[in-house]
């Protein structure tokens, strides 16, 4: 149980942190006038290492070490995966090379944030620091209501500028996707197989994007509490 | 004297129109399948086979499944007792499901083979032998789906159906497209002869052992009993072994990548079913009070499993 606890509460202190590093070099590249290419240079590696070690969470559910469901953790996982490994790290150039359709704030008279890359890494590192902190919080006894509050705040804003981020990415990957032909299989060969990451792409932003709007509106707790450890019986 | 069962759904609510309770039945020797007659009969469109009965469960039980062919006194039911109604759904005959989700792939297969992007093309070696074998194989199964399988059960839920069509039928297409595709790479002329013929000798080692299987289950030789002879007398599933290695020896005379993916998918499920039943048989015959020892054999696929 201890070892458990201890265990859960460096995990998430840890990822916190990382994410919180992450945030840092996102805002200070941007502050001190840095191109997007900029910000993906300073991010890329703790970045990919922050990210990916998000497979242990879907082994703590697996394991039950957690209470969140396998299959939702599972995918959770697998399409920030693919965002961070098969989109914006196979063509940095293009993900980088410009931001994509403003989304006005409301209620500032017009004020605006263009999706970008730095789009994407402030808001997975802001909800990040804000979900593992949670986590860790948890684990360490501590209840703080104003962590909590700006986690479930957060959220309302954070998540559909999440997902539109990622999909600006994938709309901005899937040119030299299509045109390079990348990761994809063409006849004839001899496995006589062809595959298309461009279609494939497609197909993934089809099948998720509605799942996830949907999956917002009826349970936002479903994607919230990912990670939410598992108590004992009351 | 008669015999009256009353028939509710889980809610304890009857399922019988106009508020009626009871299904009369002929005596106190009627049958399960007497009383499901009686439900068909009081609400037409619950035919008996999306009927399932069980006893009245008691707290924190299930109740038990009713078998059309037992009395109803055998599950200590009497006069004025109650029974717990299910409707399984629509409902299709297991033969129509196999028919159907085989005549689809000869057609869908075919439809690439004549019609590559609907301009003919001169066919190579290797892809008119993937037509003969793929037209062969499901002619097979289509004939032994009328001729040699017999059903454990008579129907399945209709949704199987579609669910069962769409796995044949997509794979059908997937394969079929990239093998009778113009850019098809063909393997040599002697991979294609020697593992095709590989292929037909394990597809006609299927059918043996499907007619093996089906003579146990020939009336006269009611329960279970061990499939023994050929292949049976080292591996439990020895019908999935020989369809596993024929579509393996399939991908290897085409060389393709989907019809190897085809097999797998297949050989997972297989090996799932494998499984069960053999750990059914060791069940039954676990050699105490004087039943027979289920025999050490290999499951599915020797040596692995």
């Amino acid at each position: 149980m201890l070892g458990r606890s201890a265990y859960l509460l460096a995990y998430n202190a840890t990822l916190s942190a990382g994410w919180a590093y992450v945030l840092y070099l996102t805002l200070s590249t941007i502050a001190n006038g840095g191109s997007l290419m900029d910000v993906w240079q300073a991010v890329e590696l703790p970045l990919e290492i922050v990210q990916t070690a998000a497979v242990a969470e879907v082994i703590h559910a697996a394991l039950g070490v957690v209470r969140s469901p396998v299959l939702v953790t599972s995918m959770q996982v697998a399409s920030r995966l693919w965002i961070l490994w098969g989109i914006v790290h196979l063509v940095p150039e293009a993900v980088t090379a410009r931001q994509v359709a403003a989304v006005s704030i409301p209620g500032t008279g017009g004020a605006a944030i263009g999706l970008s890359l730095a789009t994407l890494t402030s808001v997975w590192a802001l909800s990040e620091v804000l979900r593992y902190g949670h986590f860790a919080a948890k684990e360490a006894g501590i209840q703080s209501k104003a962590l909590l509050w700006l986690r479930y705040t957060g959220f309302i804003v954070l998540y559909p500028l999440g997902v539109s981020s990622e999909l600006a990415m994938v709309y901005l990957a899937s040119g030299p996707i299509r045109k390079q032909r990348l990761l994809s299989l063409s006849l004839p060969n001899r496995l006589n197989v062809a595959f298309d990451y461009y279609v494939v792409c497609w197909i993934i932003v089809l099948a998720y994007v509605p799942d996830q709007i949907t999956g917002f509106q009826i349970d936002p707790t479903s994607v919230l509490n990912i990670g939410t450890p598992v108590r004992a019986e009351a | 004297m008669s015999f009256k069962i009353a028939v509710s759904a889980r809610d304890g609510r009857t399922i019988l129109p106009k508020g009626e309770k009871y299904i009369t039945l002929a005596d106190k020797d009627a049958t399960v399948a007497d009383l499901k007659r009686g439900i068909a009969d009081s609400r037409p469109e619950l035919y008996t086979a999306r009927q399932r009965l069980t006893t009245v469960a008691e707290k924190g039980k299930k109740g038990t499944v009713l078998e059309d062919g037992k009395k109803l006194a055998e599950y200590g039911l009497t006069n004025g007792d109650t029974v717990v109604f299910k409707d399984l759904g629509p409902q299709i005959a297991y033969r129509a499901v196999f028919f159907w989700e085989y005549f689809g792939p000869l057609v869908v297969y075919s439809l690439f083979f004549f019609f590559p992007y609907l301009i003919p093309e001169e066919h190579g070696f290797a892809q008119k032998a993937a037509l003969t074998f793929w037209v062969a194989h499901y002619a097979k199964r289509i004939a032994e789906t009328f001729l040699v399988h017999s059903f454990g059960h008579a129907t399945m839920p209709i949704r199987n159906l579609i669910k069962n069509c769409s796995y044949y039928w997509g794979f059908a297409a997937f394969i079929a497209y990239f093998i009778n595709h113009p850019l098809y790479t063909p393997p040599s002329t002697l991979q294609t002869v020697l593992a095709l013929a590989a292929a037909f000798t394990c597809t006609l080692s299927n059918l043996r052992c499907h007619l093996i299987l089906a003579d146990l289950r020939s009336p006269g030789r009611g329960g279970y009993s061990i499939p023994r002879g050929f292949l049976f007398d080292y591996i439990t599933c020895a019908n999935y072994t020989a369809e596993i290695w024929s579509w393996l020896f399939f991908s290897l005379a085409t060389q393709s990548l989907p019809a190897l993916v085809f097999t797998l998918a297949g050989a997972g499920q297989m090996a799932v079913w494998a499984a069960g039943k053999h750990q059914r048989l060791r069940k039954l015959f676990d050699g105490k009070e004087g039943r027979e020892k289920y025999p050490k054999r290999y499951i599915m696929f020797p040596p692995l499993f």
